[in-house]
């Protein structure tokens, strides 16, 4: 029964005590680089003697009012929400942070980038990331532009990337995500002992914890499930329905849609959420150098920020359609945060994509304003009762 | 000792509590007995119990021989009456289906959204699209545009049909609009043209809900909104489709295909029941 697993509270408490480790660690001499976006390859931070954690936790919309004094409302809601902890201050890790790398992936990520260095005094660091990642010109650029990301925090760090550091951040990292990668299935499975959204918070706390000490917890859990749940199998997919999450990002306190999925009979079994899966698949990095890391991140899904006009072979839509059918999912609920333009604009393409292949879409488009919450359940809950009429169908 | 099932009547009611009108329509044997319409109460489980009894009373059936009530709407989440709440989504499909079995897309049009539906050949539902959080295209709207140029709701329609010209408006949205009709009063265009306007831009921003599910023929336009004659016409024009003439009111379309899913249900329940007697 999913809520049982001893690891999920070590977890939590892990996370809990956070705050109070990276002070200690701070007052020990140790420099924390908080870092947003899909694009920031966390290996050179930890090479560098960083403590790396993730900014960004999403959900206030009191915060998102406060950010948008600074940042216009035509930008997401967790963009200004950010901008809004900037400016309240009292988020440890912000407060923690020695330095904030950002990439430009998403140019609304990159204005706060400008916002937080010009009212907050951050000590931005940034990495530009080219527009179509198919061009042998983009690779030149992102390994140029990742050489520079380096000397940056180099002098930050007060220190120089060390190869041997650098080949055991690497492989920290594959550990970990290779634990997520095996992770995951377990929560689509029959009689799964962990859900989806809790597989998603421990993944989405692993960006903030120690990674050493994670992968242990995470190494922990799997051998948890393997004992309590055995082998993660999906007998008969039409019993429930199944839906795979995707589009804009969710950080760990938006819950809404989330919560309206789960309470009217949807099951969640997986995600293409660059805060949740995503981030540790096909990452591939050939050799412990700042080129081959530049490589990797460009050889990854694409995220929807850039733009990408093949819809034969983009990336991100033959990796959704794969995770679709791997954890056996049968509809797509795709998550549009007002004014996150790279999700929203590929949302049509996402569902003809999908729709040829029989995977029913439903796009929900939304904030962190609770005012929605009627129309989003009535999207939410026609759309499972269409899935559930199909599955009498099929049955 | 054997428990007494109860008698089967082949009585059954829909409800739809919407924002701005309650519905009720009861089916016997099959076909509609009786149906009203009031205005929403501020305690939809009130309304909700208003207007089952109205539609109820205009059967001539007792409560007591109801067999199976469904409720939909925004208000089905306060319907202690019902013995099962589903979407007005999936209501509507099924209420268009019963009405003309060839239907395959709906445009509804109710007091606070807008919907586009595509549906099969048995009423389920295959694709649907909602405005976005906007009151452009619903009934609310045109009740907003209805006060600006002081005439009846129900006359706002042929109003437009008035028009000889469409007076393009750069906006759909509610407050935007009121602003910019004021603004082509005082510059003299004349207000059937102005209203002709309106509902065509309505009608191009329904059309662009249609573009996420597609249309297929026959359509079908449910909801209060589908009684304005002048919508219905900018639809038809906009959208290259044509609407057949409503043989049932159509704000009751919800409400219909509540009835009809209670009629399922309560088969269904018959069959499950059955099934577990003989298992015994």
């Amino acid at each position: 029964m999913p809520g049982s697993l001893k690891t999920i509270g070590k977890i939590r408490a892990a996370l809990a005590a956070r705050p109070a480790e990276l002070a200690e660690a701070k007052a020990r001499g140790r420099k924390v680089a908080a870092w947003v976006n899909y694009n920031i390859p966390e290996e050179l931070l930890d090479a560098l003697g960083f403590i790396p954690v993730r900014l960004g936790w999403g959900g206030d919309d009191r915060l998102t009012d406060i950010g948008a004094r600074y940042i216009s409302t035509k930008n997401c809601v967790f963009v200004r929400e950010l901008v809004g902890r900037f400016e309240e201050a009292t988020d440890p890790y912000i407060k923690a942070a020695d330095i904030v790398a950002l990439d430009a992936t998403c140019l609304q990520v990159y204005r706060v980038a400008e916002l937080i260095k010009y009212y907050f005094k951050a000590n931005t660091v940034i990495l530009g990331v080219p527009r179509n990642f198919a061009t042998p010109e983009a690779k030149d650029y992102f390994r140029a532009e990742t050489a520079h990301f380096v000397a940056r925090l180099e002098e930050q760090a007060g220190q120089k990337l060390d190869a041997a550091k650098l080949a055991e951040s690497i492989k920290l990292y594959d550990a970990i995500r290779a634990a997520i990668r095996e992770l995951y299935p377990y929560q689509a499975g029959d009689d799964a002992k962990i859900t989806w959204l809790e597989t998603f918070d421990v993944v989405q706390a692993g960006q903030f914890l120690d990674r050493r000490a994670y992968l242990g917890l995470l190494q922990e859990l799997i051998a948890e499930l393997k004992s309590q749940q055995g082998p993660p199998v999906v007998k008969d997919p039409h019993s429930e329905v199944r839906i795979f999450l995707s589009g804009s990002i969710i950080p760990p306190n938006d819950r809404k849609l989330i919560g309206i999925i789960e309470s009217w009979g949807g099951r969640i079994v997986g995600d293409d959420l660059w805060s949740g899966l995503l981030s540790s698949i096909d990452v591939n990095i050939a050799a412990p150098t700042v080129e081959a890391i530049a490589d990797a991140y460009l050889g990854r899904a694409p995220h929807a920020a850039l733009p990408y006009l093949d819809l034969e072979s983009d990336g991100r839509l033959k990796n959704l359609k794969s995770l679709v059918h791997k954890f056996k999912a049968q509809a797509v609920v795709y998550h549009t945060l007002r004014y996150c333009d790279p999700f929203t604009f590929k949302a049509n393409e996402t569902k003809t994509v999908l729709n040829k292949d029989g995977i029913p879409f439903l796009e929900i488009h939304t904030e962190y304003a609770g005012s929605d919450y009627e129309a989003i359940r009535t999207r939410v809950e026609a759309f499972i009762e269409l899935l559930k009429n199909r599955n009498l169908v099929e049955a | 000792m054997s428990e007494q099932q109860p008698e089967v009547k082949g009585i059954y009611a829909g409800v739809d509590v919407g924002s701005l009108g309650t519905k009720g329509v009861v089916l016997k044997d099959g076909k509609i007995a009786g149906h009203a319409i009031i205005p929403s109460q501020l305690n939809s489980e009130e309304g909700g119990l208003a207007v089952l009894a109205e539609a109820l009373k205009n059967a001539g059936i007792d409560r007591k021989d109801v067999d199976f009530i469904v409720s939909t709407g925004y208000g089905r989440i306060s319907a202690s009456y019902a013995n099962k709440t589903v979407t007005e989504i999936t209501c509507h499909a099924k209420g268009a289906n019963f009405l003309y079995p060839k239907v395959r897309t709906i445009i509804d049009m109710g007091g606070q959204d807008c919907k586009a539906i595509r549906i099969d050949a048995k009423g389920a539902v295959v694709d649907f699209a909602m405005n976005d959080k906007c009151a452009a295209g619903t009934g609310r709207f045109l009740e907003v545009m209805a006060n600006v140029f002081k005439v009846k709701l129900a006359d706002l329609g042929a109003l437009a049909l008035e028009g000889t010209e469409i007076v393009p408006m750069s906006s759909t949205c509610t407050v935007f609009v009121e602003s910019e009709t004021i603004s082509l009063l005082a510059r003299g265009e004349k207000p059937s043209n102005i209203i002709n306007g309106i509902h065509h831009a309505i009608a191009n921003r329904v059309n662009g809900l249609f573009s996420r599910v597609g249309i297929e023929s026959e359509v079908f336009f449910s909801g209060g909104v589908a009684k304005n004659i002048g919508m219905k016409t900018a639809l038809q024009k906009v959208m290259k489709v044509t609407i057949p003439e409503p043989t049932f009111d159509p704000q009751l379309t919800g409400a219909l295909g509540a009835a009809v899913l209670a009629q399922n249900f309560a088969a269904k329940e018959a069959k499950e029941k059955e099934a577990s007697c003989l298992a015994v």
